[in-house]
């Protein structure tokens, strides 16, 4: 009976260590050594924590690593480690690869590496780890013949996907499109309304000035967007209005962009309403000749209208 | 020197002066200046055809001549660029008429018509037309006046001088102090002439003529003005006009940077506008407005008495240069090659990867633009190497696109000249096709006119207007609009080719 107390004190005598000792290794991102658990826990055994330190290695929720000439406890999330039970050691191991690389994902050739299995035995075990749901095969945006590897449950990188801008690694340029006017549109509606509503030209200009959230928040209300925009999607989308000579962008006092919608110096040129001056084969029009212009059916058709 | 202005030339002679001056012309143009033995010899011309083609384009001041190493031959040279604004004469009538009125408006295109003249004939011949319109006619002391205001504002200016007679090629020199300083017009001796008396006048020797440039100033201000107006709104504009009103005060008129101009005089002018109201209670925000845009075309130059600002002429026109490639690049390609030409030039040399993430396209499209903007030489491209190192491992290498504005505005310029070649050899071929039904439609013009002043009866002058049939008459009004449509056109291309022309030449 006594004997029976005493063990079960101790038993939870020990969960409590282990929990501290869990919670120090949990804020520790980069590792224990012995000597900070030491330090942490001082009136607990030695012997008490290596054993439990020992238990933790083996359940794996402690990574052991090296550095130098100290030995260093890392934690590991137990969630993630429950799905590789019952896997062999080279699935272990490339899991553990797979897992490193993050959210960016990982090329087969450098998994090869870092492993050092052969291509049909590595084939095997991604195609077993897939299987069992680990794992997932993403297609890169940059390439589109590279695929990359990652865990299941991580979101792709927008490095990998491209971002809002991609739908299975082809860019939207319609999307992009319509932002684009939409955005054109709400500065110049802000223009003419500033204008309008404004006592002074001084006025007018400073209300006629947007930041990105503005117009993020706008575009956020019209609904176009089936993904959501970042501020960050709709800074790039200004600039290519600002690019469009449309808007304007410059530096407020708080160091964000604030952008307005702008007019044009020139009328459109005389050079441009001709059909010469936009016209294609404009270098092999000459006096003589296939294309000249006594012939010109582009000239006819302008002539016609 | 492009062959391209060479053929516009060879077409503005042809239509002006025939094909004998065309053909005179057109040898100066290709083989430079030389004296008149080499034009007869390529022209295979008679000599006397030679020389009075020569004559004739002298006396419009198309054609110079300097001695040559022997003084006593002439090397003739055709002045292309002086050619070319024959297009512009409606546009400088046009602007007088707006600006003076319609006398000094008839003044201006007697001149134009016969390029030099004194003032007296001028005169003569102004008070001549008006009678014969039969308008109010206007007195001589009048016309004086108008002429005297034009001369004054140097639109007209004295023609050069022979310096000394007795060397065989004359050498035609202008004093720069008796440019502007009016003629004697005695209007007594006028009132004797017109009674038929035989007179001398005082101002026989003093010719006048056209002062070009003049003109252009107005043209390049009206522009500047008109900018404004568009990008921000009427009251800038305004601004800008007494703002360069006050720089010809202070400034050559076609320097780089104005001079500093005090606002305050400005300001003063601004009041003294009952119409400019909302600029008046305003000013200081419009002047903050325009200083701080991003054109930066107007720069504060010091604090002193109430802050003093400079034009930055230069400035502008480049600007305007930009604006018209960006245009033309936008027209002929389409809206994202314009984003990228213009990511370019924001950010001068950019490698393609750049182009793809910031312009938003995607990465084929940027590409296919990219390099089709580099194929019309839009786009200049800079290949970066850098050295392998121990002569193995891949070479590595950057491909930077940059833009060559000078470069691109030239192309953009031939590009004007064909298409004025075009539009005028299309109007041509127009004409040439349509002959028969043109020259049937004046002759019954030509008939109805008479009829109509023999006292005709209404239905005999139907029956001759029913000549024309409906069909001819569609054709007829076909060519109406086509000839008007070329017209326009071709005064607004040159308009393009003189943004251009200012900006290559102040660079």
């Amino acid at each position: 009976m006594n004997e029976e107390i005493a063990t079960n004190g101790n038993a939870t005598e020990t969960n409590e260590t282990e929990n501290n000792l869990l919670e120090l290794a949990k804020s520790n991102p980069d590792g224990i050594s012995n000597d900070d658990i030491k330090r942490h826990m001082p009136d607990i055994p030695l012997t008490e924590i290596t054993a439990i330190i020992n238990k933790c290695l083996k359940n794996g929720i402690f990574d052991l690593f090296k550095t130098k000439d100290n030995l260093l406890y890392k934690y590991k999330d137990p969630s993630k480690k429950t799905m590789v039970k019952g896997a062999d050691a080279e699935e272990k191991l490339v899991y553990k690869i797979i897992e490193e690389a993050g959210n960016k994902g990982i090329w087969i050739r450098d998994i090869r590496f870092g492993s050092n299995l052969n291509m049909t035995q590595l084939n095997k075990v991604l195609k077993s780890l897939e299987t069992k749901k680990l794992i997932k095969c993403v297609k890169s945006v940059t390439a589109s013949k590279k695929k990359v590897y990652m865990l299941f449950d991580l979101e792709p990188d927008s490095s990998v996907t491209g971002g809002a801008w991609y739908q299975d690694q082809d860019f939207e340029s319609e999307f992009v499109d319509v932002l684009n006017q939409q955005c054109h549109r709400f500065l110049v509606e802000k223009l003419e309304e500033a204008n309008t509503k404004s006592n002074g030209p001084l006025l007018a200009r400073n209300r006629s000035y947007a930041t990105a959230n503005d117009v993020h928040k706008f575009i956020s209300e019209l609904g176009i967007s089936k993904v959501s925009l970042t501020v960050e999607d709709i800074e790039s989308i200004l600039y290519t209005v600002v690019l469009d000579n449309n808007a304007e962008r410059i530096v407020a006092t708080n160091g964000s962009y604030v952008y307005k919608a702008v007019n044009r110096f020139l009328p459109s040129a005389g050079i441009v309403k001709t059909t010469c001056g936009i016209c294609p084969v404009a270098n092999r029009c000459a006096e003589t000749g296939l294309i000249n212009p006594k012939a010109c059916s582009y000239f006819t058709d302008w002539l016609i209208q | 020197m492009s062959s391209q202005l060479g053929k516009v030339v060879g077409l503005l002679l042809i239509e002006r002066f025939g094909p004998v001056v065309e053909k005179v012309g057109t040898s100066l143009y290709q083989y430079g200046s030389s004296p008149l033995l080499h034009i007869k010899k390529r022209t295979d011309l008679p000599l006397s055809k030679v020389k009075e083609s020569l004559t004739i384009l002298i006396k419009y001041q198309l054609v110079t001549f300097t001695t040559n190493q022997n003084e006593n031959i002439a090397n003739y040279s055709l002045k292309s660029e002086r050619v070319l604004l024959m297009l512009r004469y409606p546009k400088y009538i046009n602007m007088i008429k707006k600006k003076f009125g319609d006398t000094s408006e008839m003044i201006i295109e007697e001149l134009l018509q016969r390029s030099y003249i004194t003032a007296t004939e001028a005169l003569l011949k102004v008070h001549e037309r008006l009678t014969k319109n039969g308008d109010n006619v206007v007195s001589f002391s009048q016309l004086k006046n108008e002429f005297v205001s034009l001369v004054n504002a140097k639109y007209l200016i004295r023609l050069p001088v022979n310096e000394d007679t007795d060397k065989p090629v004359p050498k035609l020199v202008s004093n720069e102090k008796e440019m502007h300083i009016l003629p004697p017009i005695d209007l007594n001796l006028i009132q004797k002439f017109k009674s038929a008396e035989n007179v001398t006048f005082p101002d026989n020797d003093i010719y006048w003529q056209v002062n070009f440039d003049r003109f252009h100033q107005d043209m390049r201000d009206k522009i500047i003005v008109s900018a404004f107006t568009k990008k921000f709104d009427e009251n800038a504009g305004e601004l800008i006009k007494m703002l360069l009103q006050q720089m010809y005060i202070r400034t050559e008129p076609w320097v780089d940077v104005s001079n500093p101009i005090p606002i305050l005089e400005i300001k003063d002018l601004a009041r003294k506008q009952k119409s400019l109201g909302q600029l008046n209670t305003f000013f200081d925000q419009y002047v903050n407005i325009i200083e701080q845009d991003h054109s930066n075309l107007i720069r504060k130059a010091g604090e002193a008495s109430g802050g003093s600002f400079q034009i930055y002429l230069k400035e502008a026109y480049t600007q305007f240069a930009w604006e018209i490639v960006e245009q033309s690049v936008m027209e002929k390609f389409d809206t994202k090659a314009a984003r990228i030409f213009r990511l370019v030039k924001l950010k001068q040399y950019v490698e393609p990867d750049m182009i793809q993430r910031l312009a938003m396209i995607p990465a084929k499209e940027a590409k296919r633009l990219t390099y089709q903007l580099l194929e019309e030489n839009f786009l200049q491209i800079q290949e970066l190497r850098k050295a392998a190192v121990g002569g193995s491992g891949p070479m590595k290498s950057f491909t930077l696109f940059h833009i060559k504005l000078d470069l691109v505005v030239r192309m953009i310029l031939e590009l004007c000249y064909k298409t004025l070649f075009n539009v005028m050899t299309r109007r041509n071929h127009e004409k040439i096709t349509n002959k028969r039904i043109i020259d049937k439609k004046q002759r019954v013009d030509t008939i109805t006119l008479g009829m109509r002043s023999q006292g005709a009866e209404e239905d005999q002058l139907a029956e001759i207007e029913e000549m024309i049939t409906p069909p001819e008459r569609e054709i007829l009004e076909r060519i109406e609009k086509t000839m008007k449509k070329l017209n326009t056109v071709e005064l607004e291309i040159d308009d393009t080719i003189f943004l251009l022309q200012i900006y290559l030449l102040c660079h």
